[in-house]
């Protein structure tokens, strides 16, 4: 982040042990945190609604194309399984944007119906070049 | 004095550090919400992860009742119908709050302003019943737009103007953000995302120990799942994003966005097409960046980069022009690696 500088503040011996015992503190905290997780595990498509997992469709287990369909508030959305993708294929829902984002295919990514409160999730398959999550 | 003050932050900082992982994590678990109309995704690993997404959800749930302008029962509509110049008692939070979002659209000269709701209605955006309307319409209802017709009165009331409403859309998921980052903290996460729409607060870094990777979306390619203008790596902090590829209709060919411009009651033409404001973990920054990001759209190019310039607040930038450049400021310019395969000319603002 961009900080403000002042030339009055010249560093000395107390801001060198101050910054040493955050630094130490700071590699404990470290020490202390997460070890593991990951994105192990096989290419798993979650199906959520209303906030609630729903079903968990181990999409390499598949050996050909599988279509579900889940409805709630009120729509119905038609759903594609791959053996590397997810992708709303049909929805009565009035924004249509579940179907717009296509297919979905690595770990992290999502499509959401708003309307429907309906949100399929990719986790795992393997180690992913993509980003945690999405802006915008 | 100095140095003991020195010591006592770096004691603070410590404590800071141990709320976002002084205690062992087992496992990322993650909770949703449909709120604010749209859907909000927490992630958390580590402390009282359990009671941290359960607090945090019904904290979204609690912020989308009282902070709602079509809820009827909310605390923004009992405001907006109370009668013209009548004191109605607020509460502390949404007082708070309406005098934050006041202190924005002083700061940025009136770019952000919470008294559009008549305007952005007149659009159709708040009920998605989209209309053009016409100038004489604007004219009439800019009239009671502005900061001056919101009046704070007594610490938790507030009365408006008459023909004043307000919308609190620009800045309530910001500060939603805020407070589920005060829940984290309480809680101990160790590694979090909170993902509220455009609005984003990362903690903690990713459980391998690395940055957390935020993919800005291209708004040239809003409807690809992965289009972006390039990644953000950030350990802790906020990043909101606002464009006008949001939320749109067309008409007659003409497309039409979301993001009113107070000077003129019609979609902002500022030549920019995203904002992003990046800010430290700090809370308090999901409202600034919120509010911010929505004031530098309206703002354009150099005005947005010369608010940025006068330090009257610490965040940085990444920004999207209508004619293909991408513009990262210097204080997060090392974080961001531009997606060439965008094809945007990328420069480094300082």
């Amino acid at each position: 982040m961009r900080m403000k500088s002042s030339p009055k503040l010249r560093p000395n011996g107390w801001d060198a042990l101050v910054a040493g015992a955050v630094l130490a503190l700071a590699v404990l905290c470290g020490t202390l945190a997460w070890a593991g997780g990951g994105d192990s595990g096989a290419l798993t498509a979650v199906v959520s609604v209303d906030g609630e997992v729903t079903e968990r469709v181990a999409l390499s287990g598949l050996t050909a194309p599988e279509e579900r369909t889940y409805t709630h508030n009120g729509y119905t959305l038609h759903v594609t399984f791959t053996a590397e993708s997810a992708q709303v294929t049909a929805s009565d829902c009035p924004t249509q944007d579940c179907v717009h984002t296509g297919a979905i295919t690595r770990s992290g990514q999502s499509i959401v119906c708003l309307p429907g409160r309906i949100v399929i999730q990719m986790e795992g398959g393997g180690d992913s070049d993509g980003p945690d999550l999405v802006i915008g | 004095m100095r140095r003991f003050g020195a010591l006592l932050a770096a004691g603070l900082l410590a404590g800071t550090l141990a709320a976002c992982g002084g205690t062992e994590t087992q496992e990322m678990e993650s909770a949703q919400a449909f709120a604010m109309d749209t859907v909000m995704v927490l992630t958390a690993g580590g402390g009282e992860t359990g009671t941290a997404l359960q607090t945090a959800q019904e904290e979204l749930y609690r912020l989308d009742r009282e902070l709602s302008r079509t809820r009827e029962d909310s605390a923004v509509s009992r405001l907006n119908s109370a009668p013209a110049g009548t004191a109605e008692d607020v509460g502390e939070e949404l007082y708070g709050l309406i005098a934050q979002a006041l202190t924005f659209s002083a700061a940025t000269d009136g770019a952000f302003d919470i008294t559009l709701a008549p305007v952005s209605s007149a659009w159709g955006f708040t009920e998605d019943a989209y209309r053009v309307p016409g100038q004489e319409e604007l004219d009439a209802l800019l009239t009671h737009v502005g900061a001056d017709h919101v009046h704070l009165e007594g610490g938790t009331s507030v009365s408006l103007d008459q023909g004043t409403q307000i919308d609190l859309g620009a800045i309530a998921k910001g500060y939603a953000s805020d407070v589920v980052a005060s829940i984290y903290q309480e809680n101990g996460v160790a590694h979090g995302t909170v993902y509220l729409g455009g609005n984003t607060w990362v903690c903690g870094g990713n459980p391998e120990g690395d940055p957390w990777r935020i993919g800005v979306q291209d708004p040239a390619r809003a409807e690809e799942a992965e289009a972006y203008t390039g990644i953000l790596r950030m350990t802790d902090g906020f990043a909101v994003t606002s464009g006008g590829y949001q939320r749109y209709f067309e008409e007659d060919g003409v497309t039409y966005h979301h993001i009113i411009d107070p000077a003129t009651g019609r979609p902002a033409e500022s030549g920019l097409t995203s904002v992003t404001v990046v800010a430290d973990g700090t809370v308090g920054n999901g409202t600034m960046c919120d509010a911010l990001s929505t004031a530098l759209f309206v703002m354009g190019e150099e005005r947005a980069l010369d608010f940025w310039r006068s330090g009257a607040y610490y965040f940085d930038l990444i920004l999207v022009t209508e004619d293909g450049r991408l513009l990262v400021t210097d204080g997060i310019a090392d974080q961001f690696q531009p997606d060439e395969t965008a094809g945007y000319a990328y420069e480094v603002v300082s």
